[in-house]
């Protein structure tokens, strides 16, 4: 096989696999939190009997509005690219679709405005209301997305996300290091944002006080609720499972056989699941930011990822 | 090795000030000071075993026994004393004051080039942490009202000074080192007794109360 | 060294803080009112002692200690303004004053910090000196105790350590710039034979100066100035303004003659002219519409800080030797003037220039020196001052810097203005119809409650000061300084061997 033919299969089974895990992710996370807050749970296949109902449904659009229908499409598409480009399951890339990492934040960036829109084109209070929130916090998310893996590229010398996790494998001392520590974590605080979980967002809550996701996609229903909603759990899946790779990037498939595969998609379940238990847990534990001591949360995790990126001119 | 200890214990310096910068509890920074403290004693310890400097043994001793030990306690029983628990009001919100950090670690890295320059040691070039320390203590010192909290930005300042004098030179002589150390004691010292007088004669420790003096 | 110049290079050093912790032993003996004086007579006589000494042998070393013409001439002016401050402080003989060991112990302390800065070869030991002051004078700025005091204290302390702590790094980064030769003694970094990183150098010379900036009072960093001297006891003020400052400049000339041996001639004047510039500038702005005398006092210090920083920034033989003896000048008529500045408010009961009026009839002894005093500050002949400000602004004519110096002039006459208005106030006028006979009454909030001071033994001493006092070294300090102008010959050979000694000419 080619390359390029062995990158496009790559490519094309990290999509399926993350297509099918994303809701089943998200279901085990809900399910862990309501056990662990004395819930009985709906169970890990709620997430796809959600999809399958809201597929059912008739959807409802306010007279006007043009986006409603098109941004949730939109939001799916950068999600698909997301873990289209993302490197999870293998480093191998096609050499016209670069994995860089600006390209990354861009395609991210991209998927933040169209639910922003979205949110914008109701024409309701809580819908602006979240937009503004929502870019309030990314405004302050994208640098620190920039300068936390531009830390962990360092090392290596590109910026390609799968020549960062390359490197990574290569130089097991690199992993380890405290610039790469602190970079990993104003990375995890960045992710937490960027996909609205606690303590930034609650993805469970309704009230005015404590919405900014679940604002946006209030008036949104029937199908368009159904690729809203299921674009959002395949950018958790694909950040985590990014954020697990750059962590710990043993097990990820550096070329394309049976066996490696099969290690890499094992190891992908592994470290997702992993990701989600981890997340939950948190979750129980912390409470919710007050929205303006937001910018400090991310305020700081700039600043570390700078100090990463300063310390790291400094030890080479 | 050592340059990775080295990194590290200047590593642990930067982000203890930065973390001190952040939070707004007088305890959590007065813990963050002892860190900050061990950190130091740490990278005497190296540079000492670098360099079968005994003096520098006997210097690590010291910082470790003053700044981890003798000048957070004499802060927390000063905190206790004025009743400060928490710095509430800051002069400058606290995002700013992470973003001028980041800042002032840029203009730290600048400012140290002559000192890279002048001494091509490894030592030498983790240089720009202890001006950052500096620098963010000078921060700590102004944005605080609270007369504890200037007094953790004093100590980061003297902190800093410190992390220069063994990164740049090996450290001092031994007898200016004894020196600085007992100045430093005794003005902290100072400053709790005159916090305590703050306290009976403001009935707090807020500096944003001194205002009787003026033109 | 000579055991004769060991001996009395350590005994300003040692011997004032032996008295200090006598006088704190024996706390509550009468002697102790007296420790101050005797300690600064002791440093005076050592110093006058030193000069010749040190003229006849040279410079020399022992261990971290040096004895030569600069030191041994600042420790006597040392002595002189502190034997005037601290015997004129004293209670007068009728007050039933309660000696307190503490005050003795601590203005004890102060006067051996101040020698040791002086005399010390190690500028690492200086740096501990100097930061030693700040410590010792800690408790005698709040010593009166209230709001301003505390206020005062707290302000001082933490602004002088801050900046004495930039000039801890600016002499760690020298001591880094040494390299292999590892030292931090004055002599050997001043003979050049040092081979030392002109940039690192550059950057640490800088530092160091401005941290000692910070301690002499100079723009920007002389807020905590006013407040401190302010709020200060009498004597303390003048020890401060007059000795306390001028330690820390001449810890600047020191720095200077290191930089200008490594990175050739000038190479603070930049630095220095924008200190003095500034220091004119405030003093000049804030002395128009002061009003509190003490804080006016304080002002015209920064003034005077900032004439010497010009003068150090000319840096030529004439500028040094005036710089040198204006320290003298300053020193002496400074303190005198805090003094009777203290013995006013002790009798006024405010420290507002507007509630004191009328000094001349209602108390002629107070108010002729409070004016021989301010004619002597302002710089009028034949006091020395005017002979050491002429002197400075024409070097700094002859170095090319007129347009600085012709700045410096107008900034003066601006002060000068401000400074006699203030006085004239106060002391000229009839009585009758001015506040001052409320003064009596009132009760200020920044001011000392003075009851029956008038009437005769205040039960509380020293610490809200008389009304009256030793004249004695009031006539002496002044009549030294009015005899300056005139006395230049005899002491033009140590002014020029120290002034010799800055510039690097003899190490």
């Amino acid at each position: 096989m080619t390359v390029t033919a062995q990158a496009g299969l790559l490519i094309l089974l990290q999509t399926l696999v993350v297509l099918a895990f994303a809701p089943l992710l998200l279901g085990l996370m809900r399910q862990l939190r309501a056990r662990l807050e004395g819930r009985a749970g709906p169970g890990v296949w709620q997430p796809w009997r959600d999809l399958r109902k809201l597929a059912g449904k008739s959807t409802l659009r306010a007279p006007g509005t043009h986006l409603a229908g098109v941004m949730p499409l939109v939001l799916t598409g950068t999600s698909l690219l997301l873990v289209a480009l993302l490197p999870l399951l293998g480093t191998a890339t096609l050499p016209w679709v670069p994995d860089d990492l600006f390209v990354v934040v861009s395609v991210l960036l991209l998927g933040t405005v169209a639910i922003a829109l979205l949110g914008i084109d109701t024409g309701t209070a809580f819908g602006g209301m979240g937009a503004s929130r929502h870019m309030t916090i990314a405004a302050l998310v994208e640098p620190t997305v920039l300068v936390a893996v531009y830390a962990l590229s360092i090392p290596s010398g590109t910026s390609s996300l799968s020549g960062i996790i390359t490197a990574r494998i290569d130089h097991p001392a690199s992993v380890v290091s405290p610039i790469s520590l602190l970079a990993l974590v104003a990375l995890v605080i960045v992710v937490v944002a960027e996909t609205g979980r606690l303590p930034v967002d609650n993805p469970a809550t309704h009230l005015e006080l404590t919405m900014v996701h679940e604002a946006m996609i209030l008036e949104s229903s029937g199908r368009d609720l159904g690729w809203v909603e299921y674009a959002s759990w395949l950018r958790l899946t694909a950040l985590l499972g990014l954020v697990m790779n750059l962590a710990a990037p043993w097990g990820i498939a550096q070329q394309v056989s049976p066996l490696s595969l099969a290690v890499a998609l094992l190891a992908l379940l592994v470290k997702l699941t992993f990701a989600a238990v981890t997340l939950s847990l948190v979750e129980v534990f912390l409470a919710k930011l007050r929205l303006f001591r937001v910018p400090e949360l991310m305020a700081g995790s700039f600043v570390l990822a700078f100090l990463a990126v300063t310390a790291s001119y400094l030890v080479a | 090795m050592t340059t990775e200890t080295l990194a590290m214990a200047a590593g642990v310096l930067l982000l203890t000030a930065v973390m001190q910068l952040w939070r707004r509890s007088v305890s959590g920074a007065i813990t963050l000071l002892v860190v900050q403290g061990a950190a130091l004693a740490g990278l005497a310890a190296t540079l000492a075993a670098v360099d079968g400097d005994t003096e520098l043994y006997l210097v690590a001793a010291l910082v470790l026994l003053v700044k981890a030990g003798v000048l957070p306690a004499v802060l927390s029983r000063t905190a206790t004393g004025t009743a400060t628990s928490r710095e509430d009001t800051p002069r400058v919100a606290p995002t700013t004051g992470l973003l001028l950090a980041a800042g002032l670690t840029t203009v730290a890295y600048l400012a140290a080039q002559p000192v890279a320059a002048a001494r091509p040691a490894a030592a030498a070039q983790t240089v720009p942490v202890g001006i950052a320390l500096v620098l963010i203590g000078f921060l700590i010192l102004l944005t605080r009202r609270q007369a504890v909290s200037q007094l953790v930005g004093f100590i980061v300042l003297d902190n800093g000074i410190a992390a220069v004098a063994l990164l740049a030179a090996g450290g001092v002589p031994l007898v200016v080192e004894l020196g600085v150390m007992l100045d430093v004691v005794l003005v902290v010292l100072v400053l709790r007794v005159l916090a305590g007088r703050m306290m009976r004669a403001f009935g707090g420790s807020d500096l944003a109360e001194l205002t009787e003096l003026r033109d | 060294m000579t055991p004769t110049t060991l001996i009395l290079t350590l005994l300003p050093v040692v011997g004032p803080a032996l008295v200090a912790a006598a006088a704190l032993a024996g706390r509550r003996a009468r002697w102790t009112d007296l420790a101050a004086p005797a300690s600064a007579v002791l440093i005076l006589v050592c110093g006058i002692a030193l000069v010749p000494v040190t003229m006849h042998d040279g410079p020399s070393v022992w261990g971290v200690l040096r004895a030569d013409p600069l030191a041994a001439y600042l420790l006597a002016v040392m002595g002189a303004v502190a034997a005037t401050a601290t015997w004129s402080g004293m209670a007068p003989r009728w007050a039933d004053s309660r000696p307190d060991g503490w005050f003795a112990a601590l203005m004890c302390l102060f006067e051996a910090a101040m020698a040791a800065a002086l005399v010390a070869d190690n500028l690492g030991v200086m740096w501990v000196a100097v930061e030693a002051t700040t410590i010792a004078t800690a408790f005698l700025v709040g010593y009166r105790g209230g709001r301003s005091a505390v206020e005062a204290a707290w302000k001082y302390v933490v602004l002088g350590s801050v900046g004495v702590a930039v000039a801890l790094l600016g002499i760690v980064l020298l001591y880094a710039a040494t390299g292999s030769a590892a030292t931090l003694s004055w002599s050997a970094l001043v003979s050049g034979s040092i081979p030392m990183d002109h940039g690192l150098t550059r950057m640490a010379a800088a530092l160091t100066a401005l941290g000692l900036a910070t301690k002499a009072g100079l723009a920007p960093m002389h807020s905590w100035l006013p407040d401190a001297h302010s709020q200060a006891p009498a004597p303390v003020s003048g020890l401060m303004s007059g000795v306390l400052l001028s330690v820390a400049f001449s810890g600047i000339l020191r720095v200077q003659a290191v930089s200008d041996a490594v990175l050739g001639p000038h190479s603070l004047r930049s630095l220095l002219l924008v200190a003095g510039l500034a220091s004119l500038l405030v003093a000049a702005l804030l002395v128009l519409t002061q009003r509190d005398y003490k804080r006016l006092l304080a002002y015209s210090s920064i003034e005077h800080m900032g004439l010497l920083a010009l003068g150090a920034a000319v840096g030529s033989p004439l500028a040094l030797g005036a710089v040198l003896l204006h320290i003298l000048g300053h020193g002496l008529a400074k303190a005198s003037l805090f003094v009777v500045a203290g013995r006013i408010l002790a009798a006024e009961g405010s420290a507002r220039i507007g509630d004191v009026r009328a000094l001349l009839t209602r108390r002629p002894a107070l108010a002729v020196p409070f004016l021989v005093g301010m004619v002597a500050l302002l710089g009028f002949p034949p006091f020395g001052l005017f002979v050491t400000e002429l002197g400075i602004v024409y070097a700094g004519w002859q170095q090319g810097l007129g347009w600085a110096m012709a700045v410096a002039l107008v900034l003066l006459l601006v002060v000068f203005a401000g400074l006699a208005r203030h006085t004239l106030a106060m002391t000229l006028g009839r009585p009758g119809r001015s506040r001052a006979e409320t003064a009596h009454d009132t009760v200020h909030s920044d001011t000392v409650h003075v009851d029956g001071a008038l009437h005769g033994a205040h039960p509380h001493g020293g610490r809200h000061g008389y009304p009256d006092g030793p004249t004695a070294p009031l006539v002496l300090a002044l009549g030294v300084v009015g005899l300056l102008g005139l006395a230049v010959l005899p002491l033009r050979e140590v002014l020029t061997s120290a002034a010799t000694l800055l510039i690097g000419g003899t190490p």
